[in-house]
């Protein structure tokens, strides 16, 4: 069993890691040019090349990958020369990246040809101070200096060569003399809880995703408790009642369900419930963040919609596995021999008929957290799902890629619980 | 408010002009308040002139005893009550610089807040808000700017002028990178701005312009506290009726109602009625079934399937507002073949006006000729509403045709994106211009696609948002320094821009009006542009919500809106 798991947690981060390389390159394909997306489409190409500059998106593919994994520091650090660290500026509660000179925490700032060292007081904020002599000579005779900027990257100045950069600002591009000419985005990366931040809120991700893995996991949950011991409860009934009315009636109402598009079968319930009997609330408005705990009845509908969904999937597959069981020999054996037959079932036949589902559950699980895009969607439900579809529009590719992450983490996890289900359940199943 | 004080010398003309029928009761109020007078000046001066007002003006401000002017349309019974939360679905991005500011939305946000010197209301006039009133010298190149007294911050700082020059000082200064820097164009620096007294402003404009009252309102434009530094999320500082309580990008923005705003109800309280504002971000569809359900009273900017699943509902007021949006319908004259006038001219005369209106925008909407102003526009000079007419541009396009040596029918690709309206119209004109000899291939994109190369096609339709004054677009668009800018159509003509730099630097209505009318023939004549409606927009709220009001570009005014249950 230790082996088992030693084996699952290896396999699992390879996969992750794997699917993390698959994703990130497919986000880069798929999601175009970031840099129209936020400067508009009356950015020049000159604009747009120094904007992805800025953002670090001139780096080779691998590059970028590692530095969103692990992040850019250490990198960083060889070219300024000091260590590189983070301090919270107390104003705006934001994390902002110092070099860590002698204990005096730095940044670099280049005007007019003169380079001035910003020194952290503190309070948080900094004193300048003209500095000279910093400048080192490369092999071309060129000189040039690595700092760290006001903006969190980490920059290389080449005196007397000033590239013009162009900052964005809310109303357009602003072209500013004595740019760097490369751009070090500093970052943690993901494996030390830095997913970068999110293009879209100019925020860091972490604190506009955890708010929505939270509310999808409660929605999820919620689904989850209700749909699968109905789902499994109305699979085994069915089973055992083969070819009867009860039979008929659960299997094609939940053919029906199940075939009706979950697009269609929420804004049914929302015209229906919500506008016009006006029992339940049409989608789920949240007024304050805890609006799901002040006022649970919003998760009436979208729960409701997942159920109808669920039920019949789960519950025809039990259905089905259950009749294959209770065909079988052991089972016709237990009911001759006198077996009494409520103890036939519940012993013997369910818990064999049990690893159809359970398959199927685990993957559904996943489903439900990262999948339900479209009820999210449909009741303005403020989830992962809906977030995922939102960042992936903008081409907010941090955010994408974090909240992509958490999904995947949550499908390993559920893989890894479904095996050992079926240990549990089967004993014939060994790990060794 | 009564004082006598010293009227501008065009008053007395202006007046003489209303009383006579000549200028409508909004131009006058419009100019009257534009040359300097309070607003309750200019009606007791426009009650004086006309014989007998038949209608209230449209929107008095609160403190100018509302109780006898209640606002014709909805005329409330019954004293306005206290309390209550008004819910907005609405999308929220990231905010931080009010003058930074790209998106109406961010805007309405900020305008709980914090307000601007003067304001535009929905009936497109302009009055004095934070200012007490402005005058504006004969050549329109000295404004004076005069504040109100007594208004104080929500931290409890007065406002003087050293508010309102810090706030210019960050629109003119290029390191904020205000949109305010461009619109105001005519102010070279600070060196510009000077500051008379704690109350008294004075703007030495470069060059005359008469619409820096309406770029006062224009939606950056909101006056900051003097010690503002750069983030109004961390530092929620500002005149306004309500506080900013919490705001998450992309989840919600919540505000209490404040207690010591400077404008008083009718009750002789401090405003607001509200006592907490709520705005939601969610999906445009999933905020149409929340007004439905009744979960939220107002959803932002609504579309027109939005208005037609909502117009009918019991629960809901629909208020529209005039507007002068509109879709472009527009050629490159500077190539073939729309560089000839008959080619143009007969593609115009291929809209049928009201068709196209009802076909791709429900018939929601005012008929248009084929210049860029509007009816809403104070100077607008009526004329009539071109006639669909294909076999009159057969005609010219034969005789087109025949010159070049070329068969009818002339094949023209149009583009434009898939975004408001656009698709519609393209689709309706294809048709109404078969018979003339147009074959119109379409060549429709993502808005993103068709932004990426609007001023390169040869024809297109293309957006363009309401701006209150004619004079106030024009040049933008049709004017030989726009090439490159946004003058798509490379459209020039020496006698429109010699008659649009006149009407840039004219007061007298009258004046005005008849250069505007030689403008819109000019267009009509020998333009570039078909335009075949301008868009009405909609204010839906829930009706229990009294005072609200549909303004052109979605501005959220909210100070004096009250709830009457039941």
């Amino acid at each position: 069993m230790a082996r088992f798991l030693v084996r699952s947690v290896i396999s699992t981060i390879i996969t992750m890691l794997l699917v993390s390389i698959l994703l990130f390159f497919l986000i880069q394909v798929g999601s175009g040019d970031i840099s129209v997306k936020i400067l508009g489409v009356f950015a020049t190409e000159e604009q747009r090349a120094s904007y992805r500059a800025q953002l670090g998106l001139d780096a080779p593919l691998w590059q970028q990958y590692v530095d969103w994994l692990v992040g850019n520091d250490w990198r960083a650090e060889a070219k300024v020369g000091y260590p590189l660290v983070t301090a919270v500026n107390p104003q705006t509660e934001e994390e902002e990246w110092w070099a860590d000179v002698d204990g005096q925490l730095t940044r670099w700032k280049l005007e007019e040809g003169r380079l001035s060292a910003l020194k952290r007081q503190e309070d948080g904020s900094a004193t300048s101070h003209l500095v000279s002599g910093a400048w080192q000579t490369d092999d071309q005779g060129r000189e040039f200096f690595w700092g760290v900027d006001t903006k969190n990257n980490a920059v290389m100045w080449v005196r007397g060569a000033g590239a013009e950069v162009w900052v964005l600002t809310k109303a357009g591009l602003r072209k500013e003399g004595d740019g760097p000419q490369k751009y070090i985005p500093l970052r943690k990366g993901l494996l030390r809880l830095d997913p970068g931040k999110s293009l879209q809120y100019g925020r860091p991700v972490a604190v506009t995703l955890l708010p929505r893995v939270r509310n999808t996991l409660i929605l999820a949950g919620v689904a989850f408790i209700i749909v699968m011991p109905l789902a499994l409860l109305l699979g085994i009934i069915a089973g055992i009642n083969q070819g009867k009315f009860l039979d008929r009636l659960i299997s094609i109402t939940s053919l029906g369900a199940t075939a009706t598009p979950e697009f269609v079968i929420g804004i049914m319930l929302i015209l229906i419930l919500g506008i016009w009997l006006e029992v339940f609330p049409a989608v789920a408005i949240f007024t304050s963040p805890n609006a799901i705990f002040e006022n649970p009845t919003l998760l009436v509908l979208p729960v409701l919609t997942l159920t109808l969904i669920e039920l019949g999937y789960v519950a025809r597959i039990t259905r089905a596995s259950m009749v294959d069981v209770m065909d079988s020999a052991y089972v016709r054996t237990a009911i001759i021999k006198g077996m009494p037959y409520r103890r036939v079932v519940v012993r013997h036949a369910v818990r064999n008929a049990l690893m159809a589902p359970i398959t199927v559950i685990m993957l559904h699980v996943n489903w439900l957290i990262g999948g339900i895009v479209v009820v999210e969607v449909i009741f303005g439900y403020p989830g992962l799902g809906n977030y995922i579809y939102k960042a992936a529009i903008f081409g907010d590719y941090n955010a994408v890629m974090a909240a992509a992450m958490v999904t995947v983490l949550i499908a390993v996890f559920t893989r890894l619980v479904g095996d050992f289900a079926y240990t549990l359940l089967n004993p014939r199943i060994r790990y060794a | 408010m009564s004082e006598q004080r010293k009227v501008h010398p065009a008053i007395p003309y202006l007046q003489d002009q209303l009383q006579k029928g000549k200028v409508s009761r909004r131009e006058f109020m419009r100019y009257a308040t534009l040359l300097g007078m309070s607003v309750g000046a200019a009606t007791v001066a426009a009650q004086c002139a006309a014989p007998a007002p038949p209608a209230a003006p449209a929107e008095a401000p609160a403190e100018e005893a509302p109780a006898e002017e209640a606002p014709a349309e909805e005329a409330p019974a019954g004293a306005p009550v206290r309390g209550g939360t008004y819910t907005a679905s609405m999308q929220l991005q990231l905010l931080d610089h009010p003058a930074r500011l790209s998106w109406v939305e961010g805007a309405n946000i900020v305008r709980q807040v914090g307000e601007y010197l003067t304001e535009t209301g929905p009936d497109n006039i302009t009055r004095p808000y934070l200012l007490d009133r402005w005058e504006a010298s004969e050549d329109v190149k000295t404004w004076d700017l005069y504040l109100k007294q007594g208004i104080k911050f929500n931290n409890g700082d007065e406002f003087t002028a050293d508010d309102v020059m810090f706030t210019f000082g960050e629109w003119l200064n290029p390191d904020v990178g205000s949109s305010m820097l461009g619109l105001l164009a005519y102010l070279s620096g600070m060196q510009d701005v000077e500051k008379v007294d704690d109350y008294h402003v004075r703007l030495h404009l470069q060059y005359g312009d008469i619409g820096v009252p309406e770029h006062l309102f224009h939606y950056p434009a909101i006056v900051l506290h003097r010690g503002f530094e750069g983030d109004i999320i961390k530092q929620p500082v500002g005149t306004g009726a309500f506080l900013l309580d919490e705001y998450a990008e992309g989840e919600r923005a919540v505000f209490k109602r404040r207690e010591d705003y400077w404008r008083n109800g009718e009750d002789g309280q401090p405003l607001p009625y509200l006592d907490e504002l709520v705005y939601v971000s969610t999906d445009k569809d999933a905020g149409v079934a929340a007004l439905q359900s009744g979960q939220v009273d107002n959803v932002y900017d609504p579309r027109p399937t939005d208005f037609q699943a909502l117009k009918d509902n019991p629960d809901l007021t629909v208020r529209t507002a005039s507007t002068s949006q509109c879709l472009l319908l527009r050629m490159r004259v500077d190539l073939e073949p729309w560089d000839d006038v008959r080619v143009r001219n007969a593609l115009k005369m291929c809209q049928d006006r009201a068709k196209i209106l009802q076909l791709s925008y429900f018939g929601e909407g005012e008929l248009s000729i084929d210049a860029h102003a509007a009816p809403v526009h104070p100077a607008y000079c009526e004329k009539e509403i071109p006639a669909y007419d294909p076999e009159g541009a057969r005609a010219m396009l034969e005789e087109y045709a025949a010159e070049k040596g070329i068969e009818l029918p002339l094949q023209v690709t149009l583009a434009t994106k898939n975004d408001q309206a656009e698709p519609e119209i393209a689709q309706a004109l294809k048709e109404l211009a078969e018979p003339a000899g147009f074959e119109i291939a379409l060549d429709i994109t993502e808005p993103a696609g068709y932004w990426d190369r609007w001023t390169e096609v040869d024809l297109g339709i293309t957006s363009w948002t309401h701006r209150p004054l004619a004079v106030m677009v024009m040049p933008l668009a049709y004017t030989e320094e726009a090439i490159g800018n946004w003058n798509e159509t490379r459209w020039t003509d020496e006698e429109f821009e010699t008659l649009l730099r006149e009407a840039q630097a004219t007061l007298d209505v009258e004046a005005r009006r008849s250069i505007m009318c030689k403008i819109e023939d000019i267009m009509q004549e020998r333009g570039p542009i078909g335009n075949s409606y301008w868009k009405s927009v909609w204010n839906i709220t829930n009706s229990k919500f009294q005072n609200v009001k549909a303004h052109p570009t979605a501005y959220d005014l909210l100070y004096d809106v009250w709830i009457k249950e039941g």
